[in-house]
């Protein structure tokens, strides 16, 4: 990734996604009989602006009760993506089929560089499947969606099926690549890294879930090594369940650092509808510590994990009304270090009240506030949202937020006020769009920033057209 | 032959002529009497048959002198010619011409529809072979208060029972071999109205055979079906009109009407197994989906790669029947509003059954989304900073935090270029004294602003203060172990072998 700004924009992945994604979208909107050939998917473009004002330190650097950093002029970023997701399978054997999800960003004219729009162009998915009705195989680019997170390798997976589907297992190994990114780590670090490991990692690991009756629960182990067998980058593993009674439903999932020795996150939470489900009532327990590939020294600073007790409340008298509250207290676990002046606390609130009301027949209302304090700072945060459907294909959204922020030694307190506009809208039933803006004025609590440095607008415009039939929620978007 | 008159006499004896030429000669006296008496009994039939349908006017009793044979005016029952079934009304103008009688105006009566197969032709022939002589066109066609004359125009199945035992006990028993007397109700030209007067088996009342018998039933018996009933009444429900046991029945010819009927899918027994969703599709052979269900009830649950055997099932375009049109709806999970931070343990513990639903790209909507505004609120860019810390969310779920928040940060002048100082952190000049519990309670924090060689500075071996970041209880010969790349970040050599 590159940090520099200006820097003229290599188009080559983004125009080629482009001109695929432009060549399939007239195509998919005019011919519905696509489906007869075995293909499904999408095309979506999107555009946004976002401007903001970076800050800079003064050059009389910093004194204590004194503003060290000003914000300096407003700078704005151009980006667009264009996505191709596509699965096309009937190549004359049954089960077999191919998944693409391309991605194509582009900066157009930006001062600035928002993230990952100068990676020009990433496969997020890229695979040929075999389905049978006892097993699957999988080669190419995908994904692991497990209790070990959310991340990708090139390689290849078999699950197979046990039973009345109830039992499977899975094995899969290949290239690895960094959580949140599709780039091996060696790659995805060097912009903003001095040191990075100078292998590949590759990934093995497998997995087992068996589904009896209200409980699927599910076993994973992974291992990652540095490709030539130097070095371990990872070894880990996940238990996940979920128990369904009759009274409510339990979810409980912890992972394990073999390679550290220590337990990783962990969650424990239990919900139960009463009064015909007029009431719901969860409670949970969870532990979160953050994980580092051993790639990286952080994982050696050895971060130490809280532990939080929740309880929330959902109740929803009717069918046009929700109100959730609840509530969470979290402790750190000892740092183990010696802090000389003022120690930082080691426990942390919060509290959320929200509702839900559809006011009439098309027009909902959502509101929220949140209220957080503990270590790292301070919030109090209310939004509020509108949305009417104006008719069966459009939708208008108005939302308003308000928020007081205090951030514990670091730079960036004050007052926000801001709101915005936003549209969904299906144009027909194969061309969706949606879009928006919204602006932020904020006003600086503390003196460590000269002006108000976080105003900022933002805007953006999607449009997705449908390919082949319909997958239903696929492709709808998230209201 | 009983004489009503002088007139009608000599009228008789010019008919009498007339029939002796349309007799086949004298050749054979039994099979003149087979004839005869088969014309008699078709001739029997017509009438009563007429009656049923219209009031037949002719006075039979009134003519008994003057046509003293039945098949003198119909002797086409016994052949099977309906155009010398009746006699032409010139007959009746021979004698009803004004002068000798008065003007009548009478024409043949139009057989009224029946979906019975009685054949008159084929009973002659019955009878030529067992010479049997009781039957004639009286012992089926009289009336019992009348003389021979006397026509009964009725059809009762007691007629037919005297001499035709049913094989089963109840006229609808299932072992009745219905088109053993019935033609299929394609060839019956009923109306709409007397289709659907038609009665029905005591079994279609019961609430499973329609869910379930009936199709058990079907291969078997599918001309008893095609009695009642059209393949047009088989669409009504099933979607797959190319069933064999469906093509077995015939269709209702061009301008039958139908009675309107609607289509009904009581949901079978196996339905109601537990974890039938999840294994429905190694339960049960596929053409039994087609009863119910197009490829668009498939495709409403399975929004992936839909198999091929799917393909096999038609489309809802292609069917005269609705199918049983499900429609996609959300687990009682996922109307939680607190589904979101509970779904990902949902989806790790069963991901396949979101993957019923869910396309591997709908995760990647919001896990790694274009930037449209989707997932957070507008204003999260703003105030994000105490999510990230709370972890509310678990950023590194979608964002890699050393690279997707870094390289926002160095964009926005917060990120740490390798200069260690106290601004950022509240001008707090103190703050390196502070910093490791914080570091230690948030390192992620730490990792979106700084690269690693920014703690390396102090915490490397060769950095200013030689400060170990590592606990008491850091396992330094395993951690070597493991990634001895990583320890030579800050170590020069094995740590386990330097000097302390």
């Amino acid at each position: 990734m590159s940090a520099s700004r200006g820097g003229g924009p290599r188009f080559a992945g983004f125009l080629v996604i482009c001109l695929v994604g432009a060549a399939l979208e007239p195509f998919a909107a005019g011919r519905a009989d696509l489906a007869a050939q075995s293909v499904r998917g999408w095309v979506g473009s999107t555009l946004q602006m976002v401007e903001l004002r970076p800050v800079a330190m003064l050059a009389a650097g910093c004194l204590p009760d004194q503003p060290c950093y000003d914000a300096l002029s407003e700078e704005r970023s151009f980006s667009a993506t264009q996505d191709l997701s596509l699965t096309a399978w009937g190549f004359g054997l049954e089960g077999v089929s191919a998944t693409v999800l391309l991605r194509g960003r582009a900066r157009l004219g930006s001062d600035l560089v928002w993230p990952r729009t100068d990676d020009r162009f990433d496969a997020i998915l890229a695979y040929g499947q075999l389905v049978r009705d006892r097993f699957t195989v999988r080669a190419g680019r995908q994904e692991i969606r497990s209790g070990l997170g959310f991340s990708s390798f090139d390689g290849a997976s078999v699950a197979w099926y046990g039973g009345t589907a109830q039992f499977r297992a899975e094995a899969y190994g290949g290239r690895s690549l960094a959580r949140g990114l599709r780039e091996p780590d060696r790659e995805a670090l060097r912009a903003v890294e001095d040191f990075v490991p100078d292998k590949e990692v590759l990934v093995w690991g497998g997995s087992a879930r068996a589904r009896l009756r209200g409980l699927s629960i599910t076993t994973r182990y992974q291992r990652e090594i540095l490709s030539d067998r130097s070095g371990l980058a990872s070894e880990r593993g996940a238990l996940d369940l979920s128990l369904a009674t009759p009274t409510g439903r339990l979810i409980g999932a912890i992972d394990y650092d073999f390679a550290r020795g220590t337990a990783g996150k962990g969650r424990l939470g239990w919900s139960m509808p009463l009064a015909d489900g007029q009431w719901l009532v969860e409670a949970t327990a969870s532990r979160y510590v953050p994980y580092f590939s051993l790639s990286t020294i952080w994982g050696f600073f050895e971060p130490v994990a809280y532990h939080e007790i929740e309880g929330r409340v959902g109740w929803s008298p009717s069918a046009t009304l929700a109100v959730t509250f609840g509530g969470g207290w979290r402790k750190y676990g000892d740092t183990g270090t010696a802090t000389v002046f003022r120690p930082l606390t080691g426990h942390g609130e919060r509290a959320r009240l929200g509702a839900r009301w559809d006011v009439v027949s098309r027009v909902t209302v959502d509101a929220g506030y949140d209220l957080e304090w503990g270590p790292g700072g301070f919030l109090s945060a209310a939004d509020v949202s509108a949305r009417t459907a104006l008719n069966e294909r459009l939708s208008v959204t108005a939302t308003a937020t308000t928020f007081q922020q205090i951030e514990q030694y670091r730079l960036g307190d004050g007052r926000g006020l801001g709101g915005g506009l936003s549209f969904d809208a299906e144009l027909t039933d194969r061309i969706l769009t949606s879009g928006g803006a919204s602006l932020l004025r904020h006003t600086g609590g503390q003196t460590t920033v000269q002006d108000s440095p976080w105003n900022q607008s933002r805007a953006w415009w999607s449009l997705r057209v449908l390919v082949g039939e319909d997958p239903g929620l696929a492709n709808r978007r998230r209201r | 032959m009983r004489a009503a008159g002088s007139g009608l006499t000599e009228r008789g004896l010019v008919l009498g002529r007339l029939i002796g030429r349309a007799l086949p000669g004298r050749r054979l006296a039994g099979r003149a009497l087979v004839v005869l008496v088969g014309a008699f009994l078709f001739g029997a039939a017509i009438v009563a048959a007429a009656r049923a349908a219209q009031e037949d006017p002719f006075p039979h009793e009134g003519h008994a002198g003057l046509f003293p044979v039945c098949a003198g005016c119909h002797a086409g029952v016994a052949s099977g010619d309906s155009v010398t079934a009746y006699p032409s009304p010139d007959l009746c103008a021979r004698c009803h011409d004004g002068v000798q009688e008065e003007e009548v105006e009478w024409r043949a009566p139009v057989r009224p529809p029946s979906n019975v197969t009685f054949d008159h032709s084929e009973h002659a022939l019955s009878l030529a072979e067992t010479g049997d002589p009781v039957q004639s066109c009286e012992s089926c066609h009289s009336d019992s208060s009348g003389g021979r004359m006397n026509v009964d125009a009725t059809e009762e199945l007691g007629t037919c029972w005297s001499c035709h035992a049913h094989e089963t006990p109840g006229h609808f028993d299932l072992g009745s071999r219905c088109e053993s007397c019935h033609v299929p109700l394609a060839e019956s030209r009923f109306d709409r109205d007397r289709i659907a007067a038609l009665p029905h088996p005591a079994t279609h009342d019961d609430p499973r055979f329609l869910a379930e018998e009936h199709g058990r039933e079907v291969p078997g018996y599918a001309d008893r079906c095609a009695t009642c009933h059209t393949a047009e009444r088989c669409l009504t429900c099933h979607v797959d009109g190319t069933l064999i046991e469906i093509a077995a029945l015939p269709r209702a010819p061009s301008g039958m009407e139908l009675p309107e009927t609607t289509a009904e899918y009581p949901a079978p027994a196996s339905h109601e197994d537990e974890g039938w969703l999840d294994a429905h599709r190694l339960q049960v052979p596929v053409r039994e989906c087609s009863t119910c269900h197009t490829q668009d009830d498939c495709r409403s649950c399975h929004v992936g790669i839909v198999p091929t055997f799917v393909e096999a099932l038609p489309r809802a375009s292609e069917s005269l029947a609705p199918g049983a049109q499900l429609v996609t709806r959300a687990p009682e999970s996922h109307e939680s509003s607190f589904f979101l931070d509970a779904h990902s343990v949902l989806a790790s513990a069963d991901g396949q059954s979101c993957a019923t639903c869910h396309v591997e790209s709908y995760c990647v909507d919001c896990h790694d989304g274009p930037p449209d505004g989707g997932y957070h609120p507008a204003s999260f860019v703003a105030r994000h900073a105490a999510d990230a810390f709370g972890r509310t969310d678990e950023c590194a779920t979608c964002h890699s935090t050393e690279v997707f928040c870094r390289a926002c940060h160095l964009e926005s002048g917060f990120g740490a270029r390798g200069r260690l100082g106290s601004g950022y952190h509240d001008a707090e000049p103190v703050w390196l004294l502070r910093h490791g519990q914080a570091a230690r309670q948030n390192l992620e924090t730490c990792a979106s602003c700084h690269a690693q060689r920014d703690c390396v500075q102090c915490h490397g071996v060769l950095g200013s203060f030689s400060v170990s970041p590592h606990s008491r209880d850091f396992d330094a010969a395993a951690a070597w172990a493991q990634s001895p790349r990583t320890c030579l970040a800050c170590h020069v050599s094995n740590p386990i072998g330097e000097a302390p």
